[in-house]
């Protein structure tokens, strides 16, 4: 067990070396080549290869560290790329696994150097060493006036055998040496070649589902404004050219067609409009307060609005939006109240939005409840739902939402 | 009439422009935003504007802005906003300093141009109109109050607030003149506003109610 973990060690610096050595070529290479050039068009994708290629490499490292050292570690997560060839540079350069492998070639060679010394000094001089004796008896290896050590003879033999015996010692100690000599290198194999621990973990999901929130939201109000300015407005245009149409042809047939066609395409006016009020009501474009007033407009309660929130992420706003909406839908359809309360605060970087009715209470979270939605809404940007609303009334629901980044 | 229209979009304004002349109107000038808007009310001094609520540079509500801007500066032009969108906050705003000459349309009811000039003769006159699909949000206040009134008071209620007469009121609902004047006096009774004989001062007092609410 022991020689198997001893020949594996060796084996391994010794492949290492070699492997480690290329590894830091490439990287310093690469990080070298593609700095300089960063200002000319191939720089950039250049590091970006650079990353990749370290990772990969990082992966063989891995491999080869399982098979001899028996040392395995977990593969970190895998790779993914943002959408388009900038995305892909970006989110290569960004790759922090990337950067993790850079450092750890970065750190082979003086750590090869160490390995490489220590097994020079514990193998080959252990084999030298004790092979002494054989040497002298074979004429080689011979030095002038014959070896001493500090005035002290170590030939002829039987002298040879105490060299022996040292070689003897040094062989004892070589496995342990070269053990210890690689438990430094063995932790740098987790801490740059593992998995990161999990609150770094942790913290790149957070900041990467913001990223993602926040784009959709982006995405949601472009498509909305793409709609407002093409899709709805040609569809108007048409009922305009229809109108025509009709104004010019006689009381018959064709007329009555054109007046058809408007009925349709008014139909698919309304069409849009809907569909545009679900994915990012234009009103929400002038913040939440003008928003939240637009939505209490439309509910048939009495409404006592109150907001005292700056501009906020986009995705915060609308999600505040949604719930408000849903919140004052339940509240006009199922609570029996002549009066709901809608307020919405900002309590150091936590939106917080009260909708509060006079209504019989029992509003709970449960399957199909439109309150599993909102949680859910919220649950994107880490928020959350607080429900208190005992069977008799009156309700009153929470939403929490961090409205920083 | 003598019309101003801002739309940012070139289809819409042409079309509108197009349709307009059609009936004998005269397009004096068709701009793409407020600033634009502002500079040729300035200069022309139309009997109305047609105005997109949502124009460069934010795309929000430009129009709105520049409608409530005009209010003050050229009290005597009439304001139609014209919108994709039923946003009772903007008819709110419009409204609330006084809903004389003041409308708010959709855009596809272009499809019914006879309506659709009524509309803007209304508003140039110094009356209102406002969209059918706009007064169910408004006419959604509180329950208590509306409750009172019968679903047929309700619709003519709202035919009201459109601005139109009690004739044209009778002829939508296929009733006679007789009961609409009957239910209009009940409106009144029931909402605590006393009846008058003028049109648009009727409308004001729906809007009023509604503002109120």
């Amino acid at each position: 067990m022991r020689g198997k973990r001893a020949g594996g060690e060796l084996l391994y610096i010794l492949s290492g070396i070699v492997f480690g050595v290329f590894g830091a070529a490439f990287t310093a290479g690469v990080l070298l080549l593609g700095t300089a050039l960063s200002v000319t068009a191939i720089g950039v994708p250049l590091l970006a290869a650079g990353l990749l290629g370290a990772r990969r490499l990082a992966g063989a490292q891995r491999r080869l560290a399982a098979a001899l050292l028996g040392e395995r570690i977990e593969q970190p997560p895998p790779r993914q790329d943002l959408p388009g060839f900038y995305g892909r540079m970006q989110s290569r350069l960004t790759d922090p696994y990337g950067w993790r492998a850079v450092a750890f070639f970065l750190l082979q060679p003086p750590q090869a150097l160490l390995q490489a010394a220590t097994v020079i000094f514990t193998w080959c001089w252990g084999v030298v060493a004790l092979t002494f004796p054989i040497q002298q008896a074979l004429g080689w290896n011979r030095v002038e006036g014959g070896w001493e050590l500090a005035g002290f003879p170590l030939e002829p033999f039987p002298r040879t055998l105490l060299v022996s015996l040292a070689g003897l010692c040094l062989l004892w100690l070589a496995p342990k040496a070269v053990h210890v000599v690689l438990l430094p290198h063995r932790l740098l194999l987790r801490l740059l070649l593992g998995p990161r621990r999990p609150a770094a973990r942790i913290r790149d999901l957070e900041e990467s589902r913001a990223l993602v929130v926040d784009d959709s939201a982006a995405v949601l109000r472009r498509i909305e404004r793409d709609l407002h300015d093409g899709a709805q407005a040609r569809m108007v245009s048409l009922i305009m050219q229809l109108t025509l149409l009709r104004e010019s042809v006689p009381e018959g047939p064709a007329r009555e067609l054109a007046g058809k066609a408007q009925e349709t395409a008014s139909l698919a006016v309304r069409e849009l409009r809907e569909l545009v009020r679900g994915i990012h009501p234009p009103v929400l474009d002038q913040g939440l307060e003008t928003a939240l007033a637009a939505l209490a407009d439309t509910v048939p309660i009495r409404t006592v609005l109150r907001v005292e929130v700056p501009r906020l992420r986009a995705a915060v706003e609308s999600i505040a939006y949604f719930c408000v909406a849903e919140l004052l839908t339940n509240a006009a359809k199922h609570s029996g109240a002549d009066e709901v309360r809608i307020s919405a605060t900002l309590d150091g970087g936590l939106l917080r939005i009260e909708v509060a009715d006079d209504g019989h209470g029992g509003a709970t979270v449960l399957a199909g409840s439109g309150l599993v939605g909102l949680r859910d809404r919220a649950g994107t940007v880490d928020g959350r739902l607080l429900i208190h609303s005992p069977a008799g009334g009156p309700t009153r629901i929470t939403v929490e939402l961090p409205a920083g980044r | 009439m003598r019309v101003v229209i801002a739309d940012d979009a070139v289809i819409l304004r042409d079309g509108l422009a197009q349709l307009l002349e059609l009936r004998g109107h005269t397009v004096v000038a068709a701009v793409k935003d407020a600033e634009a808007l502002r500079h040729a009310v300035a200069e022309h001094g139309p009997d109305i504007a047609v105005i997109d609520v949502r124009m460069p540079p934010t795309h929000t509500d430009e129009g709105l802005r520049a409608a409530l801007q005009m209010r003050r500066d050229h009290p005597g032009v009439g304001i139609m906003l014209f919108s994709q969108y039923v946003e009772t906050r903007y008819v709110k705003d419009l409204v609330a300093e006084s809903a004389a000459g003041v409308g708010y349309l959709l855009k596809e009811r272009v499809a019914d141009l006879d309506d659709f000039v009524d509309a803007l003769r209304r508003v140039a006159g110094g009356g209102t109109a406002l969209d059918p699909e706009v007064l169910p949000h408004l006419l959604g206040g509180p329950r208590g109050t509306l409750d009172r009134l019968s679903p047929r008071e309700r619709e003519v209620l709202a035919l009201m607030a459109e601005g139109r007469t009690n004739d044209a009121i009778a002829r939508r609902l296929v009733v006679s003149g007789r009961a609409v004047e009957k239910h209009v006096a009940n409106i009144f009774t029931k909402l605590g506003l006393p009846p008058s004989g003028e049109d648009h001062r009727r409308v004001l007092a729906v809007l009023r109610y509604l503002e109120g609410t």
